[in-house]
């Protein structure tokens, strides 16, 4: 038999094949447009003052209320801003802001990005307090906004705002649920371009009994980690030591069980009387521990069997006077840059086994490295020139917040990006979505 | 006898009319003179014989008178009877054809029926075949409305006494028609105007007019040729142009109906005859007879316009008249007795096409058979069983179930996949067939393809149910797959064994399962017909031999599919090309040059006409060569040509690639065969080089702006079929081979084959009614947009929705006129405007401030973001500025645009944009001011305003879109001028009205069919 005519058409086969392979391009590749959300920090109030600090005096911002788009740069790495809500595009790195009440208190929050759902676990909306919640609107249409209430009595009515473009909306706390002691909201915005700030001050008559600014966490979870709490300590003559109060939310339907765990340089060790404790579904719940350790700062670990958002308020004193600080959760530490200009503070890092590099960057221009070990706790102090610092290397299951003193008080805030980088995928046009 | 004395008492007076009939003229008058009653007198007429007829007529001493050559037959038989002595009481004229013989006792049997019916003043005979004697012609006569001659028989009704009796009639035919003399002369003779055909009709409705009766007695009988209705031979009377006599009959039977009936029912009359006439006129010309046809329009239209005849007509018959022209309205017959007529001749005629008469002998002997044998021959009643253990039906009920299984998702409106859904009746696709502006996106002039108006014209047999027709397609397609691949195949084999399960393997294909579940309307088709256009052009290779009828035959089936996706002209273009380059080698051998042009000449034919019937679709493929790629509906991606190389399209729905099918080891098998199976494979082979290419392409079409891989599903069809085949007859001779030979690697071989396509069928199948069910194209699937944005009228929304898997999702977008796309509205799917591209991508990475203005230029009412979606594009849009949400819903969220946005815009001289109402395409809306008229459409030269009877001057704005300068207030109409698409759609009737003609087979002038055919 003759095979060189088939031989030959397989032969052709192959060469298509080739062709084919040449012709074959990836038709799939897709493009991304990616950026930095611009990230919002809160309104001065009356009475209060605020400085934010910035990692580059390049640093575009705009001021929320100021009709205009136009953006400019802040010229300074410590920005005092007198009244409105600004906005920053701060490209990767997160702005904080530090406010404070001459004498009275002060506390910090990071600038960012809009949320989809921002739990705030602090204040209370009894006789005492003087604290606010602030909307801020950065979108350039009118918001709504979903607010909803639990306190030790329960989940309270939904209160729904309306918030107006390039705007701000201040709600009194003691406004969402009069009388009650013990607050945890969560802020829903149905539409629009949303952050929100709580603060926490608390006076009896004309006497000042602190604040602090109230850092939201995003999602209810079953193991929240406080990283950093301040620990004063019993101080000479001081008859007791001072209280940490954990307050505790199960916003779902089903009561959960709690279990705090405590981690020091001293040791870790679930306090007297957290050991699987019950939290009743939609009740805000308050436990008071007082641990005998001699660290500064420490952290909590809190296992629930449910998702439960929870924050840690801390008295400290300063000066002369008082001050409290709550502590919340923060997610686990990922690659980022924070500006800290001005603000010196003391990192406490938590985790079973800690192994972070952060790199500073100094108000010169210069840099420094600094890896920073350790298990359970390790703390470190941001150096005083220290405009940034970026974490450039983190182990898994890493943890971080900052406490901040000043003479006015004392501020925590999570360790944690205002904004992520967003990858958006650049849209096609096909007509086929309009078909199921 | 009583005959006999009848017969005595009446003087018979024949008059016999020749022209030209030597033919028919010694046997004749052979008749005439063997009458068992004798005839008195004979007389006879010739009109100017050229032939032997004068002749017969002295050699039968029969006395004439020669009359001039266009001397009608009535006034022929004047000039005889004038000529007569005078009238004797009981008188009567026997008018006899030359081509009409009378049976011996005929003349009898008429006077023995006249007897005793004193009223009655014309007796006719029954009228049989002059060939076939059994073929009843005629026994009495009318007219019908429309003019036609009616008989009351059937064609070629055989006669067997069924019509015998002595009946009234309204006339009998003049062919051995019995008249009594005094009251034809009374009546004035036959008309001279009638100069042949319709005269014995007209006779008739006047004597019944004048009082009298007439009736046939089919006692009698006489056979006649018919010979100048049959054109038999040359009709020399006035007016019978190019002397065909139809023209003679259609207009004798218009002046009959108009000169006799009453004047109430003359405009009715004149619309039947013209309609009658018109329709004929078209068969005619199908039929290939424009003679005839040209014929039926002048026989009306020339008496239409010369009404002096009818009224002079009218006139006479006025004076005869002695009661009402309505007394012969029983013997009209009614129309549903001529509808039920041709209708049953149609049935007949497709059933004697379809089902052939077998013709052939029984070769077995009557005395083969032993009856006393059949009595001892048990019987055995479960011969039904046995239907069941046949290939055919074991096959056809297992495709018939694994289809119904596998469809059991697709019960209802269809849609997914590349099929979008279907409109709710067969108008609405016509509408989108033959409109020249498309509604969608910012809307297109693209030619709407050909399958629209083919799915549109099947929809009909559906009561215009389309969604209907496309469920049921689809759920039947795999069944007639089947049954044609088993048509074809069996040419292959006569083992039905191989056949039929070589066929059901062509059903259960990897592309015949991937084109049912992803909606592949074209692909489907293709596999049902590919195998009856492989028949039909089976002796390709000697094309020569192909006659041009059968040339537009194929060319019309070759343009169905072609109307469905183009890419079957590919595959046609490039068969041609390479057999055009094999021609030339073998010219080059046999300098045959007549026969290689003939040969170029059909290919080329064969490949362009159904190209050319689908303009103008098929010339966008010279601005969009892409189209030439695709198939109806949206661009769904194949797998590329890994896939393709295996049979297998590939893409979403498909078989999973490691179900191999074992397409490819039979090619290459066959490839090595010595059979006729090598040369069908070396015809897969080259299908399928050319699929692995195609599927290797990518294009952006039909509303698809990403490059997508193109879908190979027609070039498969081949590549399978032609497995198949090869498969066929690989094993048709295999297993002889086989058998005879000791075991060597062709045993193996075959081995391996039957096991892996065992394999495969029962994994395809498996896959088929399980996963496969759960397939793009499902039924009653939930719209995309929401109802509430469907209620205003052509508002553009533009919808923003996250596509594909779980791991692998895209952000798109389009523009949606309110509702989801419709059957055909991707095909005609404009190129995204950059413009709101640029709004879109704006929308989704929050950097588009300018996004709202864009939408709102292009008039752009609302945006919808389809559920699910991430939050943060959500929060994006509501921080982007320009929006106001309406709604929030499960089914997604939607934003108003704030500024103005309707599709006609208004600016005034402010500067202040106004919203006009606007229709879906055209609109008549009031314009408060001068100044500038925005149509939010893409721009397009036939866009036209309209105010006061002047057009406005048109512009195109910066955006793309058509504006118009106002100069004054007032009432504007905005129109979409479709001259030139239906310009294009009327050259499309033309050409597909000229193929079908030349497809069809022609007819025959009478003269041309035999006598034998006739009898």
């Amino acid at each position: 038999m003759n095979f060189s005519r088939p031989l030959r058409f397989i032969a052709f086969i192959v060469a298509a094949i080739t062709i084919a392979s040449a012709l074959n391009v990836a038709v799939t590749k897709k493009s991304y447009s990616e950026n930095y959300p611009a990230v919002v920090c809160p309104p001065t109030l009356s009475g209060l003052s605020s400085q934010i600090s910035l990692s580059s005096k390049k640093t575009q911002f705009q001021r929320l209320q100021n009709k205009s788009k136009k953006t400019e740069s802040v010229k300074v790495l410590r920005l005092p801003v007198m009244k409105d809500s600004l906005l920053f595009d701060a490209q990767g790195s997160t702005p904080v802001v530090w406010q404070s009440k001459a004498g009275s208190w002060a506390g910090g929050a990071l600038c960012s990005g809009p949320a989809s759902s921002q739990w705030f676990v602090g204040a209370s909306a009894d006789i005492t307090t003087k604290g606010r919640l602030i909307i801020v609107n950065s979108g350039l249409s009118d918001a709504v906004v979903d607010v909803n209430i639990f306190t030790e009595n329960g989940k309270q009515p939904l209160r729904t705002f309306n918030v107006l473009s390039k705007n701000y909306l201040v709600i009194p706390v003691d406004s969402l649920a009069p009388g009650d002691k013990t607050l945890a909201v969560n802020v829903v915005p149905r539409s629009g371009r949303i952050n929100s700030f709580m603060i926490d001050e608390q006076g009896k008559g004309l006497r000042a009994l602190g604040g602090d600014l109230v850092n939201p966490t995003t999602l209810p979870s079953k193991v929240v980690i406080i990283p950093a709490i301040p620990n004063q300590g019993k101080k000479p003559g001081q008859g007791a030591a001072p209280e940490h109060v954990l307050r505790v939310l199960t916003p779902g339907d089903v009561d959960s069980s709690v279990t705090v765990e405590l981690l020091s340089a001293d040791g870790v060790f679930i306090p007297v009387g957290l050991n699987s404790r019950s939290i009743s579904a939609g009740l805000v719940t308050e436990f008071t521990f007082s641990p005998k350790i001699s660290s500064s700062a420490f952290a909590v670990k809190i296992t629930s069997t449910e998702p439960v958002v929870a924050a840690v308020e801390s008295s400290v004193a300063i000066g002369g006077g008082k001050d409290f600080t709550w502590s919340t959760g923060a997610p686990e530490l990922s690659e980022f840059t924070i500006a800290v200009t001005g603000l010196t503070p003391l990192v406490v890092f938590a985790g079973s086994e800690i192994n972070v590099a952060v790199e500073v960057a100094l108000v010169n221009g210069k840099s420094i490295r600094k890896a920073i070990k350790g298990t359970d706790v390790a703390t470190w102090r941001v150096p005083a020139e220290a405009r940034s610092f970026t974490i450039t290397k983190v182990g898994k299951q890493t943890y971080a917040g900052a406490l901040v003193s000043s003479v006015n008080g004392y501020g925590y805030f999570p360790i944690a990006p205002g904004s992520v980088l967003t990858r958006i995928e650049i849209p096609d046009s096909n007509i086929r979505i309009l078909n199921p | 006898m009583a005959s006999q004395a009848a017969v005595d008492k009446h003087r018979v007076t024949a008059v016999l009319v020749s022209h030209n009939g030597a033919v028919w003229l010694p046997e004749v008058v052979a008749a005439l003179t063997s009458q068992t009653r004798p005839i008195d007198l004979i007389t006879a007429v010739d009109t100017g014989s050229q032939d032997a007829s004068t002749k017969l007529l002295k050699s039968a001493r029969i006395p004439f008178v020669s009359a001039d050559v266009e001397t009608g037959f009535g006034q022929a038989i004047s000039l005889a009877v004038n000529k007569l002595p005078k009238a004797v009481e009981n008188e009567w004229i026997w008018l006899i054809h030359d081509d009409c013989a009378p049976a011996p006792t005929a003349l009898a049997e008429l006077l023995a029926a006249v007897n005793d019916r004193p009223q009655v003043v014309m007796v006719g005979p029954k009228l049989l075949g002059w060939h076939d004697r059994t073929h009843l012609l005629e026994a009495g006569v009318s007219i019908a409305g429309n003019g036609a001659r009616w008989t009351g028989l059937e064609p070629l009704e055989y006669d067997q006494g069924q019509h015998d009796g002595n009946h009234d009639v309204l006339a009998v035919s003049t062919a051995g028609a019995l008249i009594r003399r005094e009251v034809f002369e009374e009546l004035g003779g036959l008309d001279p105007k009638l100069t042949l055909f319709r005269d014995d009709v007209d006779f008739g409705w006047r004597a019944r007019a004048a009082g009298h009766s007439v009736m046939v007695a089919t006692g009698a009988v006489a056979f006649h040729a018919q010979a100048s209705a049959n054109e038999r031979r040359t009709v020399e009377v006035e007016g019978a142009f190019l002397h065909r006599p139809l023209l003679l009959d259609r207009r004798n039977a218009a002046y009959v109906l108009l000169s006799n009936s009453s004047w109430w029912i003359l405009p009715w009359l004149v619309i039947q005859l013209l309609g009658t006439a018109i329709a004929r006129a078209i068969g005619y010309l199908i039929a290939k007879l424009p003679g005839y046809a040209a014929d039926e329009i002048l026989a009306v239209g020339s008496l239409i316009v010369r009404p002096g005849l009818i009224i002079a007509a009218r006139k006479v018959r006025k004076k005869q008249r002695f009661v009402s022209a309505r007394v012969i309205a029983e013997f009209i017959p009614p129309r549903w007795s001529q509808i039920r007529l041709a209708l049953e001749g149609v049935v007949d005629a497709v059933r004697a096409k379809l089902f052939p008469e077998n013709n052939q002998v029984s070769t077995t002997s009557v005395l083969d058979t032993n009856d006393d044998e059949d009595l001892l021959t048990p019987v055995n009643s479960n011969h039904w069983f046995g239907v069941f253990k046949r290939p055919e039906v074991i096959g056809f009920i297992l495709i018939s179930l694994i289809s119904l299984l596998n469809s059991r998702n697709r019960f209802g409106a269809l849609v997914g996949g590349a099929l979008p859904i279907s409109p709710a009746g067969a108008t609405d696709l016509w509408r989108t067939y033959f409109e020249s502006w498309h509604q969608v996106g910012m809307g297109s002039t693209v030619a709407t393809p050909t399958w629209v108006a083919i799915t549109a014209t099947a929809s009909l047999f559906f009561l215009g149910k389309v969604q209907f027709l496309i469920t049921i397609f689809f759920l039947v397609a795999p069944i007639l797959m089947m049954f044609s691949a088993s048509k074809l195949l069996k040419r292959l084999t006569g083992n039905t064994w191989i056949s039929i399960p070589a066929a059901f393997l062509y059903a259960v294909s990897p592309v015949a399962i991937a084109a049912v579940s992803t909606g592949h309307i074209a692909t489907v088709l293709f596999m049902i017909l590919a195998p009856l256009v492989a028949l039909l052009l089976s002796d390709i290779e000697n094309i020569e031999s192909f006659t041009w009828r059968k040339i537009a035959g194929v060319s019309l089936l070759l343009a169905l599919l072609y109307g469905f996706s183009l890419m079957i002209f590919v595959i046609g273009l490039a068969a041609g090309i390479i057999s055009t380059l094999s021609d030339y080698g073998k010219h080059a051998q046999e300098a045959n040059a007549a026969l290689y042009s003939l040969r170029f000449q059909k290919r080329v034919a064969l490949i362009f006409v159904p190209f050319i019937l689908n303009i103008p679709y098929s010339l966008e493929t010279f601005t969009h060569p892409s189209r030439l790629l695709v198939e109806p509906g949206l661009l769904i991606p194949g797998g590329g040509p890994i896939h393709a190389l295996l049979g297998n399209p590939g893409g979403a729905n498909s078989l999973p690639i490691w179900l191999v099918s074992p397409i490819l080891l039979v090619l290459i098998v066959s490839l090595f065969s010595s059979t006729h199976a090598r040369q069908i494979a070396e015809y897969g082979v080259t299908a399928l080089v050319l699929a692995v290419v195609v599927s290797a392409l990518s294009i952006s079409t039909h509303g698809n702006e990403a490059s997508s891989k193109v879908w190979p599903g027609p070039v498969l069809v081949l590549v399978t079929l032609a497995a198949v085949a090869a498969g066929t007859v690989l094993l048709d001779r295999l297993r002889e081979t086989l058998v005879l030979s000791h075991i060597h690697y062709r045993h193996i071989l075959s081995a391996l084959l039957l096991f892996t396509t065992f394999i495969y069928s029962v994994l395809a199948v498996g896959w088929s009614v399980t996963k496969g069910a759960d397939s793009l194209v499902q039924a009653n699937q939930e719209t995309v947009m929401p109802a509430f944005l469907s209620v205003e009228k052509d508002v553009k929304i533009l919808v923003l929705r996250e596509v594909g898997s779980k791991n692998d999702k895209k952000i798109q977008y389009y523009l949606s006129r309110g509702k989801d796309i419709s059957l055909g509205e991707p095909d005609v799917a404009p190129t995204q405007t950059v413009a709101i591209a640029d709004a879109a991508r704006g929308l989704i990475d929050g950097s588009g401030v300018t996004s709202s203005s864009t939408l709102s230029d292009f008039g752009v009412k609302y945006l919808y973001v389809k559920a699910p979606f991430k939050k943060e594009i959500i929060r994006s849009i509501d921080g982007i500025g320009g929006f106001s949400r309406t709604s929030a819903t499960s089914l997604g969220v939607v934003w108003k645009v704030t500024a103005p946005a309707s599709r006609l815009m208004f600016v005034g001289a402010d500067g202040v944009r106004k919203e006009l109402e606007a229709g879906e395409v055209g609109a008549r809306t009031f314009v408060p001011s001068a100044g500038t008229l925005i149509l939010t459409e893409t721009y397009n030269r036939s866009w036209q305003v309209l105010e006061n009877g002047y057009r406005l001057d048109r512009n195109k704005s910066e955006q793309g879109l058509p504006t118009f300068t106002v100069t004054e207030p007032g009432e504007i109409s905005l129109i979409h001028d479709g001259t030139i698409r239906r310009g294009w759609l009327s050259l499309q009737l033309i050409l597909l009205v000229i193929v079908l003609v030349m497809a069809l087979p022609a007819g025959r002038r009478k003269s041309e069919i035999s006598e034998r055919e006739l009898a």
